[in-house]
């Protein structure tokens, strides 16, 4: 051994491979212990890519031991004493580095002395490559651990895909509302309301940042309402009126042309009635008697008032001859029946939003009875003890419908159904209608008393002759019964979200106990 | 005979100490260990109490060292009416051409080497005269301090205190004493060898090995043997162990009053020197201040009663200040 510096390369190069091993195995327990963790986190709390970031913290454990392993490297002086500890050296070459750079009276045959030992021993067995086993076989025992927890089914996994299917539920009805708004921002007639483009907007946005579809039926409703109070509540009467002219003018000779363009459109008869307006003077004494005779009959049936006047204005100007101001009162008729085309144009916007907002809310609600049946299926399938809860609810509900076509009408609502539609020749109505408060009570059954499972029946009691079921074993009947129905009958999507609605908090009352 | 050099070379001196130890083997039976601690002593300038029974040897012992080692020899038999004056001297009246006038008369202790026998049977008053002859190599009589010879060496032998008709040495002069040696009983064989050897005509006759300066050179050389920092704190550590306000060990708490003093420290780095160079090494180890920890502080622990109630010896506490305080080399 040349010089002392060469003593500790050498024993450096020992220690970095005896400790290497050691490390290794560090690494090998923090991964595995890592790994562990996040699997049984993963158990506890529903994480999506588990596997990633197990597999992430692979690496981050190997720079971390590798780091310590730099970073714990052994001073030459503590090499120095090691390989006096271990090669029995008796301190000769920890006191010869210590006094490396003396000069004393025994210094230089203490380095002699120091080096001629080192050379005789074997300073790579100073530190002698060796493994913990109790370190070996705790690392297989986490490793073994986190692999079969890793192959064993995981209660979340179920948890994550309902999360994934409600957030695509919800994408998809997002993109509904979507597609909606593109339909109705494409070129046409008449110009979109601004509102109508801002509630869809707000709709997409809210039921794409809600936590899950049932949060996200919420606000269907609520923009269904806000459409529906953008629509003009006299449309109906007025094209009512419309439709009664038309009828009208349909049996006179020089009405007949207007009558037809009424019934084409309301633009072409507010067209047709200025034409009539303008022809006045060449009509016969008996065309303008025949004509103001029915312009009388249809304001008489007329159900808007200023259409009503101003079919009355003409008639009794043609009756009295006063060609001018029969002209300015059709002109008043026929810009009527322009207000009326301009309303009808923004309900056929509202309408086809509301079938957008129905479109989406048919999406979610798919999804949300699937959570729900889900959610039920997990609290049946689990007992639990304890006294449950009785829960009761009061709702109230009135409802105002108006219904558009032949015939108006309006409609009363209560007990949670919508208003009916108005009554018609061949109309049909739409109504609308805030929940009404239920007044039913909720039953939640209690807990199974103490030696009696909840799958037993119930004793008898004095007058009944049927035993009780439990709760837990006939609710998802119910619900999927009532969801059937509703969906199949002609109620409101409102009101199906209230009966939706309920059906839930039965679950969660349920679970909750 | 070792030649005298202004610098002795380190391998001389242990020649030196293989030599004398090989000596008095000769004539001593066994206690290889107790020769071993006697000469470490002497080369660490140190004086040395023996303990033990009579009979064990320890009065041949220090006899035969005198003998190898060419050094002026001085017996003292301590007995209670023993005088101070009587070891260190006094003034006498001569009368030198009808003038009178007082005359120092040095008394034994001006030799190198003194065997103090049976110490422990003086009163204390003539044990305390030794103190400054131990310390600081002096004797003052009346107004008049003279130094004594160089090497100076006091080897004391002492019964057991608890024998009858002996007063216990006072703490401050067993602090004076380098090493105590416990001389053991001998082995069977060891006691036959010694019957063989005694109860002949003839007896060994020894020669003497070294003189004065070799001894002093020696004494210089051994002062020189390098120690690392981290076996002085080894050291000290084990010092502060033996303290009951200081140490980890619950046995130290119980049984020791006093833990032993920085002389202690001292003669533990001192003795570990002459040790490592004995064993032909230019450092001291671990073992080396290990192996001197029972002689250097067994008579520097002093210990409750309670200790001696429940039969625990100063050696059985320094073993296990020993034992524990190893794991500090690993850790260090």
């Amino acid at each position: 051994m040349s010089s002392l510096e060469a003593v500790v390369r050498e024993l450096r190069l020992s220690a970095a491979r005896a400790s290497a091993l050691r490390y290794l195995l560090h690494a090998l327990l923090a991964s595995a212990a890592w790994i562990l963790a996040i699997v049984i986190v993963a158990r506890f709390v529903p994480l999506d890519q588990v596997l990633k970031i197990a597999a992430a913290g692979v690496p981050l454990a190997f720079a971390g031991v590798a780091a310590a392993w730099v970073a714990a490297r052994p001073r030459p002086m503590r090499l120095m004493r090691t390989a006096d500890l271990t090669l029995g050296l008796k301190e000769r070459l920890s006191t010869a580095w210590e006094r490396r750079s003396e000069h004393g009276p025994m210094d230089g045959e203490l380095r002699r002395d120091a080096l001629e030992k080192a050379a005789r021993a074997q300073l790579q067995a100073a530190f002698p490559v060796g493994i913990r086993r109790g370190e070996v076989l705790l690392t297989a025992a986490v490793a073994i651990a986190a692999l079969g927890l890793v192959l064993l089914p995981n209660p979340m996994d179920q948890v994550l895909a309902q999360r994934r299917a409600d957030h695509a539920a919800q994408a998809k009805a997002a993109t509904t509302i979507a597609a909606t708004e593109k339909k109705l921002a494409a070129p046409s007639p008449a110009p979109v309301d601004p509102q109508v483009q801002k509630i869809l907007q707000d709709t997409r946005a809210r039921i794409a940042a809600a936590t899950d579809p049932r949060s996200a039926l919420q606000n269907i409703t609520p923009a269904e309402q806000q459409l529906l109070q953008l629509s003009d509540p006299q449309t109906p009467a007025r094209a009512s009126a419309a439709q009664n002219l038309a009828n009208s003018l349909s049996a006179t000779g020089s009405g007949h042309a207007a009558a037809q363009a009424i019934n084409a459109s309301p633009a072409q008869g507010a067209q047709a009635m200025r034409s009539l307006a303008s022809q006045l003077q060449n009509l016969s004494p008996s065309d303008r008697a025949e004509l103001a005779k029915a312009l009388a009959a249809a304001a008489q049936q007329s159900q808007d008032p200023q259409m009503a006047a101003s079919l009355q204005q003409a008639s009794a100007a043609l009756s009295k001859a006063d060609l001018n101001a029969a002209a300015l009162a059709l002109g008043g008729v026929a810009s009527q029946l322009d207000a009326l085309q301009q309303q009808e144009s923004n309900d056929q916007e509202i309408a086809a939003a509301l079938n957008g907002l129905e479109a989406a809310r048919q999406q979610l609600a798919s999804q949300a009875d699937r959570d729900a049946a889900q959610a039920g299926a997990t609290a049946s399938g689990s007992p639990r003890p304890g006294a449950g809860g009785a829960g009761s609810g009061n709702s109230n509900s009135s409802g105002n419908g108006s219904g558009s076509g032949n015939g108006s009408g309006n409609g009363n609502g209560n007990g949670g159904s919508g208003g009916t539609g108005g009554r018609g020749t061949s109309g049909s109505g739409a109504g609308q209608g805030t929940g009404a408060q239920s007044t039913e009570r909720v039953y939640v059954p209690a807990g199974p008393v103490s030696g009696q499972s909840e799958t037993d029946p119930a004793p008898l009691g004095p007058g009944q002759d049927v035993p009780l079921t439990p709760y837990t074993q006939v609710i998802q009947s119910y619900q999927q019964t009532a969801l059937e129905a509703a969906d199949q009958s002609l109620i409101p999507g409102s009101e199906r979200d209230l009966v939706r609605a309920y059906f839930s908090s039965l679950g969660e009352s349920g679970t909750g106990s | 005979m070792i030649a005298e050099e202004p610098r002795l070379d380190p391998v001389r001196v242990t020649e030196l100490a293989q030599s004398l130890e090989s000596e008095l083997a000769r004539l001593i039976v066994g206690q290889k260990a107790l020769v071993r601690d006697t000469v470490i002593a002497l080369v660490a300038a140190g004086h040395t109490l023996l303990e033990g029974v009579p009979g064990l040897g320890k009065t041949v012992l220090v006899r035969s060292i005198g003998q190898a080692l060419d050094l002026k020899f001085a017996r003292i038999q301590f007995t209670p009416d023993l005088m101070p004056a009587d070891i260190v001297g006094t003034n006498v009246i001569r009368e030198d051409k009808g003038r009178r006038e007082f005359q120092y008369q040095a008394g034994p202790l001006f030799a190198n080497l003194v065997l103090a026998d049976e110490v422990n049977r003086a009163t204390p008053k003539t044990q305390s005269a030794l103190l400054e002859a131990m310390q600081e190599r002096t004797v003052t009589v009346g107004t008049e301090t003279r130094a004594l010879p160089a090497p100076f060496f006091v080897l004391a032998t002492q019964n057991p205190i608890e024998l009858e008709g002996t007063y216990p040495l006072p703490e401050a002069q067993l602090d004076r004493f380098f090493f105590k040696s416990i001389v053991p009983f001998p082995t069977e064989i060891e006691l036959l060898e010694i019957a063989r050897r005694t109860t002949g005509n003839t007896t060994p006759q020894l020669k003497a090995v070294a003189g004065a300066d070799a001894l002093l050179a020696a004494q210089k050389v051994a002062r020189e043997v390098p120690i690392a920092e981290h076996v002085l704190v080894y050291a000290g550590k084990l010092i502060s162990a033996t303290h009951p306000d200081r140490t980890e060990l619950d046995s130290v708490r119980r049984y020791v009053r006093f833990g032993a003093s920085p002389r202690g420290l001292q003669t533990l780095v001192l003795a570990g020197k002459v040790r490592a160079l004995l064993e032909g090494r230019y450092n001291v180890a671990y073992d080396d201040i290990a192996a001197v920890a029972h002689p250097a502080l067994r008579h520097r622990v002093f210990l409750q009663f309670e200790a001696e109630a429940d039969d625990v010896t100063a050696d059985q506490l320094i073993d296990e200040i020993v034992e524990k305080t190893a794991k500090a080399k690993v850790a260090g």
